[in-house]
Formats: structure tokens, C-alpha cells, sequence
């Protein structure tokens, strides 16, 4: 492949690259929007506030506390229990 | 006497060459980043070390079986049935140097037939000869592009679209980012057209992809496009990804004024569960549709994504969260390093590249940034032009830079949320350039 070419070949895939990145999005915008929409009038509201599903990387500490709590009433039972 | 002799020869600091000393000490300085400076050190730590193990001498443990064989020379038999196998006219008379390169040379050629390759491999297996380590994990995670699919899942299962569905416009921003892929792409190609460089259109869209601050998708691009320069590809890439706090700033500096900085965005409104569970199979549908060649990126995506949104498979999404992308990064990280070999390596290109990467990340940047400018000019949205910057994926670090300069200008204004959609719009756009340059190239 000659130079010129070369450089043709690299200017058509970045000016239909790049086309083709923003028609995807666009399009995924609308389908989005349009979804939402959809959801939002038909699908029954969430019984929970949307506060649950966030911040899902800081789960363990959680979980730990419960574990927590639950091994040091296991603990504190049966320390009772020998008494 | 001769016993010694013969330990002495087989001994690594006889066999030491200069490029192998030379990335010895490249992949010891790789670790000391990641140990000491915490770069990207869950990638840096196995790539830097099997790159060490790579420049073994002697050791081969990146060579196959065929190349090990033709390396280590001590079987008359089976080198002379390699000759054979590839029709050379060369005898084992014309010394060790210069059989070893002729059969190199072909085996590595354009002109051998699959049924040569084959037969080669069978000559030496039976001479028993085995595939190094590091060449089997190669094969298995990244030759056949399983490694960055997996790392995929594991990313959509940790990802919520939760900002980019409540701003659904964000993903222009995403978009804009991308442009650093396809003019690094144009670089490189000017570079190869000047005589500068030598990278055919494949190698420089490999590289491009760099622009994407995305790994596993600049690694499953350079597998399938150029896996000769997978090693530079791949290191640069995290590397620059650990840089993002360094490189991004002072480019978001100079093209934002103090007062766009200020801007405070409007609180985002909650997203319903239904369509979070929606969204994956929305953005796989419209894949399908347009882009098949986007699908094994993508469709990973969306399944670790959906997998974590169902909320009726919380061990499946745990498991690829944690488990399943700790020990995937493990072997990706190995077998990159295996590609960190000193003949490989250490030539031009590889400064080209770390050179073009960085110029990637950089337009990017200012890309998204210009269109952040542009959306919050001309449309009735009001977006903090930082938050542009996040369009280069580099999740999450690219987000929390927005947030921080965000902070500096206006200690109220928190950007996090905001700069999290633009962030994960960058990884879909990035998985949707590489499929662009797959469906062109491949």
C-alpha cells in the first residue's frame, strides 16, 4: 500500500469511525429516553425508594455487621446459658 | 571438569543477553510503580512480573514448544527433521547460529503452510518438547479473546448505569471521547506515511484504542489486530489509566473558564429498578441490530450488567464481581507479560506507542470536554464541562478527577454522580470504536 493510500485508508475509517460512534449513541439516547418513558407510565412504581441498589462496591462492611451481630448474640447466649 | 563447563553453560548469567537484562530491569521498574506508586497495581504486579519470568534465559517460558526447540538446540534429530518438515535447503553442518535463524526465520514467515506448522509441532512434541507457561496462558486467555470478555462481565456486573440513565444525554459525551481513538488512529497512519514509524492500519488502530482508557478492550482489539504489539499496547494502556490523575487536569484547566467550572448540575432523578433491568437488553438489542462486530464486548457487558440489575442472581453477580475478575486479571496479567520479551519489545515502536497513547488520552480528554462546552451552550441542558473529561472511560478515575476539580472551584459542588454517567457512556463507546475497527480491519 502506497503512502497516499495509506493515509486515504486512516482518514475514512476516522471520519466513518467516528460517525458511526455518534449515530450508535444518538440512537441509544433516544431508545433510552424512550424506554424510560415507557417504564415510567406503565411498569407499577418501585415498592422501595431507589436508595438499595447504589453504592453496591461497599457491600461487605454491611454484611459484616450483621455477621457482627449475629455471632456476638450467639456469644453473649451462650455464655447465659452455662451460668 | 566438563561437567562444570556444561552447568556454566546452561547457567542464566551465560545465556544473559542485553535485552533480556534490559527488561528485566523495565518489568522490576513496572513493579516498583505499581508496589511503591500504586499504579494500577492489580495489573501492573502480574504483568511486571511475568514479564520478568518471560526473560528467563534459557527458561523459554514465553516460547512455544517449535520455538523452544529451535532455541535450546540440543537434539541433532529433531532439528534436522524441522529441516526437513520446512524443505530448507540448510544442513546441520552450517553451525548452530545460522541453522537456528533459518529455521526461525521460516517458522515466523509467510510461507508456511498450516500442514508445516503442524508437522512441526509434532516433530517436537515427540522430541519432547513442551509450549512454556506463560505461552499457554497466552493461548488460553488471550489468543482466544476469552480473558477480556470474562474481565467484561465482571465490569458490567459492577457497573450502574444508574447517572447515565437519569441523563440519558451524557452518552454524547461518551461519544466525543472517542475521537482520541480514530486521531491517534490518523497519527499513527501519518507517522507510517512520513516514514517516521512503521504501522500498518491495523497496528494503528490497535494503538488507537489506547485513547479508550480501557483495558480489556485494548487488549481484546490488539489480540485480534495486532498481537505483536499487544505487550506495549496493553502496558501503555494501564499505565496511562494510572496517569489519568496527572494527565487529565491540566487539559480540563486550560479549556474550561472558572465560571463554567462553577456550574452546579441539577440533582439526578431516582431510576427505577425496571429500567435498569431494561436498559442492558435495550443497548444489546440496538448492538445486535447495528453492530455485530460489538457484540462479544457488549454482550459481556450486558450480562454481567443484567446479572447484577435482576436482583434474582446476587451469587452469580458476587461471583463475577469478585472471584471470576480477580482470577481472570491473574492470568491476563501473566500472559501480557509474556509478551513483554525482549526481541519484541524493545524496538521503536514501542516508544511510538507509548508516545501516540499518550497523545490518545489527551485528545480524548479535550474532546470531551469541547462537547460538554458545546451541549451546555447550545442546548437547554446545564452541564458542568467537566464532567466531559469522564468520557474517556477509566472507570472510576476519570469521574472522581472531574469531582475534584469540581470541589476546587466550588467547594459544593459534587460532580461524582453527575461525572459517572459520561464514565460508563465512555465504556460503550469505546466497546462500540472497537467493534467499528474490528468490522473494518479484522
Amino acid at each position: 500500500m502506497t503512502a497516499a493510500q495509506l493515509l486515504g485508508e486512516g482518514f475514512t475509517l476516522l471520519i466513518s469511525g467516528m460517525g458511526f460512534v455518534f449515530v450508535f449513541l444518538t440512537l441509544l439516547v433516544y431508545a433510552t429516553g424512550f424506554m424510560s418513558k415507557l417504564v415510567m407510565k406503565y411498569a407499577k412504581p418501585d415498592p422501595v425508594p431507589s436508595a438499595a441498589p447504589q453504592a453496591k462496591l461497599t457491600a461487605a462492611p454491611t454484611q459484616d455487621n450483621q455477621l457482627m451481630a449475629v455471632i456476638s448474640a450467639a456469644i453473649h447466649r451462650h455464655r447465659n446459658k452455662d451460668k | 571438569m566438563e561437567k562444570l563447563a556444561t552447568l556454566w553453560y546452561g547457567s542464566g548469567i551465560y545465556n544473559l543477553t542485553l535485552g533480556q537484562f534490559v527488561m528485566i530491569f523495565i518489568c522490576l521498574g513496572l513493579l516498583y510503580l505499581a508496589i511503591r506508586k500504586n499504579f494500577e497495581p492489580l495489573l501492573l504486579v502480574p504483568i511486571g512480573f511475568g514479564g520478568l519470568l518471560a526473560n528467563i534465559p534459557e527458561a523459554g517460558l514465553a516460547l512455544n514448544a517449535v520455538e523452544n526447540a529451535i532455541h535450546l538446540y540440543d537434539k541433532p534429530q529433531v532439528i534436522q527433521g524441522l529441516i526437513e518438515a520446512f524443505n530448507l535447503s540448510i544442513n546441520l553442518d552450517a553451525g548452530k547460529e545460522a541453522v537456528q535463524e533459518a529455521l526461525g526465520h521460516f517458522y515466523h514467515g509467510e510461507h508456511i503452510t498450516s500442514a508445516q506448522h503442524l508437522l512441526a509441532s509434532q516433530i517436537v512434541q515427540d522430541g519432547g518438547y513442551s509450549n512454556g507457561m506463560l505461552y499457554n496462558f497466552y493461548s488460553v486467555a488471550i489468543a482466544s479473546g476469552v480473558a477480556p470478555l470474562v474481565i467484561f462481565i465482571g465490569v458490567g456486573a459492577m457497573t450502574d448505569f444508574g447517572p447515565l440513565l437519569a441523563n440519558p444525554r451524557t452518552l454524547f459525551l461518551g461519544a466525543a471521547a472517542q475521537f482520541g481513538i480514530f486521531a491517534t488512529l490518523f497519527g499513527a497512519i501519518l507517522l507510517s506515511s512520513m516514514g517516521l514509524m512503521d504501522f500498518s492500519i491495523q497496528q494503528a488502530a490497535a494503538i488507537g484504542i489506547i485513547g479508550g482508557a480501557d483495558g480489556p478492550t485494548s487488549i481484546y482489539v490488539s489480540s485480534i489486530l495486532a498481537p505483536e504489539l499487544l505487550g506495549a499496547i496493553a502496558v501503555a494502556s494501564y499505565s496511562y489509566m494510572a496517569l489519568v490523575p496527572l494527565i487529565q487536569p491540566p487539559i480540563m484547566r486550560a479549556l474550561t473558564t472558572e465560571e463554567e467550572r462553577k456550574i452546579v448540575m441539577t440533582q439526578l432523578r431516582p431510576v427505577s429498578k425496571t429500567e435498569k433491568i431494561v436498559f442492558p437488553l435495550v443497548l444489546l438489542i440496538l448492538v445486535a441490530l447495528l453492530l455485530p462486530d460489538a457484540s462479544p464486548l457488549l454482550g459481556a457487558f450486558c450480562f454481567g450488567n443484567l446479572m447484577r440489575e435482576c436482583g434474582v442472581v446476587e451469587r452469580l453477580s458476587d461471583t463475577a464481581q469478585n472471584a471470576l475478575i480477580n482470577i481472570t486479571t491473574i492470568f491476563l496479567g501473566l500472559s501480557v507479560g509474556s509478551k513483554l520479551m525482549a526481541e519484541k519489545f524493545l524496538a521503536v515502536e514501542t516508544l511510538g506507542i507509548l508516545a501516540l497513547g499518550m497523545v490518545a488520552f489527551g485528545i480524548g480528554t479535550a474532546a470531551g470536554i469541547l462537547m460538554a462546552r458545546a451541549l451546555n451552550k447550545y442546548t437547554d441542558m446545564t452541564i458542568n464541562p467537566l464532567i466531559g473529561s469522564a468520557g474517556v472511560s477509566a472507570v472510576p478515575m476519570a469521574a472522581r478527577v472531574s469531582n475534584k476539580l469540581g470541589l476546587e472551584s466550588n467547594p459544593h459542588n459534587f460532580l461524582l454522580m453527575h461525572a459517572m454517567g459520561p464514565n460508563v457512556a465512555g465504556v460503550i463507546g469505546s466497546a462500540v470504536a472497537a467493534g467499528v475497527m474490528i468490522k473494518y480491519l479484522g
